[in-house]
């Protein structure tokens, strides 16, 4: 069997005293689509922190592709995972090509390069459904719905194989909600990534998930394909959330 | 009336002179200005990465601040001596307070969630000062920089009690001779030397406002 491409072992991590990941262990196999729900401050956002390396566990272990992260170029280890953060966080004082161009512009990739750039920023401006003359716009220019796509450009730019998504489709309403998911489920299965994807709607984590992680309180309660949550939940949390979203179709 | 009379009068016939004042008095301040602007903008970035030493630094710059002008000149003269030199001294301990209170304030209070975007992408520390921090700062800072700008061309206007050039040169004789026309005369060219250099600037931070958040 395959190595997993990241691991949590046993991770326990607090924030002043206060423990938000208690005995923490999963494995999230190559090309797996994980959709991660639960409460707001269950610890979604930290597990997310400990797999880049920006915050570290107390005990207990991270790998990534069998390396640990508390002992790797945490600067390597970024460039090579992309990353969505909960509000966009797209840079006000660049353009939308400039916003894409970053992390290959980190590494001074040659294949970025001048009008290369434009070619490669337009293209994945296509790729997440939008017109590529936004290139030269402002991110205070865009709609909510388009920052989030520039978002997910941004992240896929240097072609990473892991992405890191927190909670992407927060800020936007339904239909491009449902529009950027779609987006995504094609991204995942033409580009064969893993991918992390944040959620606190489980309608959103039955659709998109491969398999779906509840966490409730730091822990991992339930771990599995979107049809095994909803036929045998493991936890009255599981059930009520499941309760809401008997109507939704899984991914199959 | 009079005196407008005389101070045109002045202008007319002494335009050489005051021509000249006005340049010393451009050159004075703009060292002073190049040298408070390049250590105020480190020592604002060095205390933005390191918390811990703002509050001495923003400390000691509030003290030197306070310092009244004249004596903080008076001050230097056994050190540095009399002249241009003690001069952009003092303006420079003067200017480094608004650029390093600006710089601070600018760099620490980024949108944590962009920062985060920054680190979390692969930003090298270095990356994240030159590429993020310190654009989106850009406006707070230039504020400082505008701030301390107009200071400093005002106060080399007293300049010339430390034997210093520039306009303070005619202020200082209109006093010491009893011809108001000359001290309004030399007040008013650093005012409208100040209020130019405003202007320009503003229009400069103006731009960089925009992007800034
Ligand atoms: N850097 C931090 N410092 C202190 N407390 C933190 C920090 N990050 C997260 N927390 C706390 O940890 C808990 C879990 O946060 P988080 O992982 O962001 O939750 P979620 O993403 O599931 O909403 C919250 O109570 C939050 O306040
Ligand atoms: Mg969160």
């Amino acid at each position: 069997m395959a190595e997993p491409v990241i691991q949590f072992d046993r991770v326990c991590k607090s924030f002043d005293g206060h423990p938000v990941l208690r005995d923490f262990s999963l494995s999230v196999e190559r090309g797996e689509f994980l959709t991660v729900i639960g409460r707001s401050g269950c610890g979604k956002t930290t597990a997310l922190r400990l797999v880049n390396g920006l915050i570290s566990a107390d005990t207990g272990w991270v790998l990534v592709k069998g390396q640990d992260v508390a002992q790797a170029d945490p600067v390597a280890l970024r460039r090579g995972i992309g990353y969505t953060i909960q509000n966009v966080g797209l840079f006000p004082h660049m353009t939308v090509e400039k916003n894409i161009a970053y992390v290959p512009s980190l590494s001074k990739s040659p294949l970025w390069k001048g009008e290369e750039r434009s070619r490669r920023a337009a293209e994945l401006l296509q790729t997440v459904g939008l017109e590529p003359d936004l290139a030269g716009r402002y991110p205070r220019e865009l709609s909510g719905g388009q920052r989030q796509r520039v978002g997910i450009a941004r992240a896929l730019a240097a072609q990473p194989d892991i992405l890191l998504m927190d909670e992407p489709f927060g800020a936007v309403d339904e239909i491009t909600r449902r529009q950027l998911q779609d987006e995504i489920l094609r991204l995942h299965q033409e580009r064969g990534i893993t991918i992390l994807f944040v959620t606190h709607d489980i309608e959103e984590a039955l659709k998109l998930g491969t398999r779906v992680l509840v966490m409730e309180e730091g822990r991992a309660t339930q771990f599995g394909p979107p049809s095994a949550l909803l036929s045998s939940p493991a936890t009255p949390f599981a059930a009520q959330l499941v309760r809401r979203s008997r109507d939704f179709a899984p991914r199959q | 009336m009079e005196l407008i009379q005389a101070i045109l009068a002045l202008y007319r016939e002494r335009g050489g002179w005051f021509l000249g004042l006005l340049w010393d008095h451009f050159l004075l301040s703009g060292q002073a200005i190049l040298l408070s602007g390049s250590i105020g903008l480190l020592l604002g970035i060095f205390i933005a990465q390191r918390p811990r030493l703002a509050p001495a630094v923003m400390g000691v710059c509030n003290v030197l601040y306070t310092i009244p002008a004249i004596s903080l000149l008076g001050i230097l003269i056994p050190f540095t001596g009399i002249g241009n030199k003690t001069a952009v001294i003092a303006l420079t301990i003067y200017g480094v307070m608004p650029m390093v209170r600006n710089t601070y304030v600018g760099l620490t209070t980024l949108d944590p969630d962009i920062l985060e975007a920054a680190a979390g992408m692969g930003s090298t520390a270095m990356q994240t000062l030159l590429r993020v921090k310190l654009p989106m700062a850009a406006g707070v800072i230039l504020a400082g920089v505008r701030n301390m700008v107009v200071m400093t061309v005002s106060v080399a206007g007293i300049a010339s009690f430390v034997g210093a050039g520039g306009l303070g040169v005619s202020i200082y004789r209109g006093i010491t001779i009893y011809d108001p026309a000359m001290t309004a005369a030399g007040s008013i060219l650093i005012a409208s030397l100040a209020v130019l250099l405003d202007f320009l600037l503003g229009r400069v931070e103006k731009h960089f406002k925009k992007y800034g958040s």
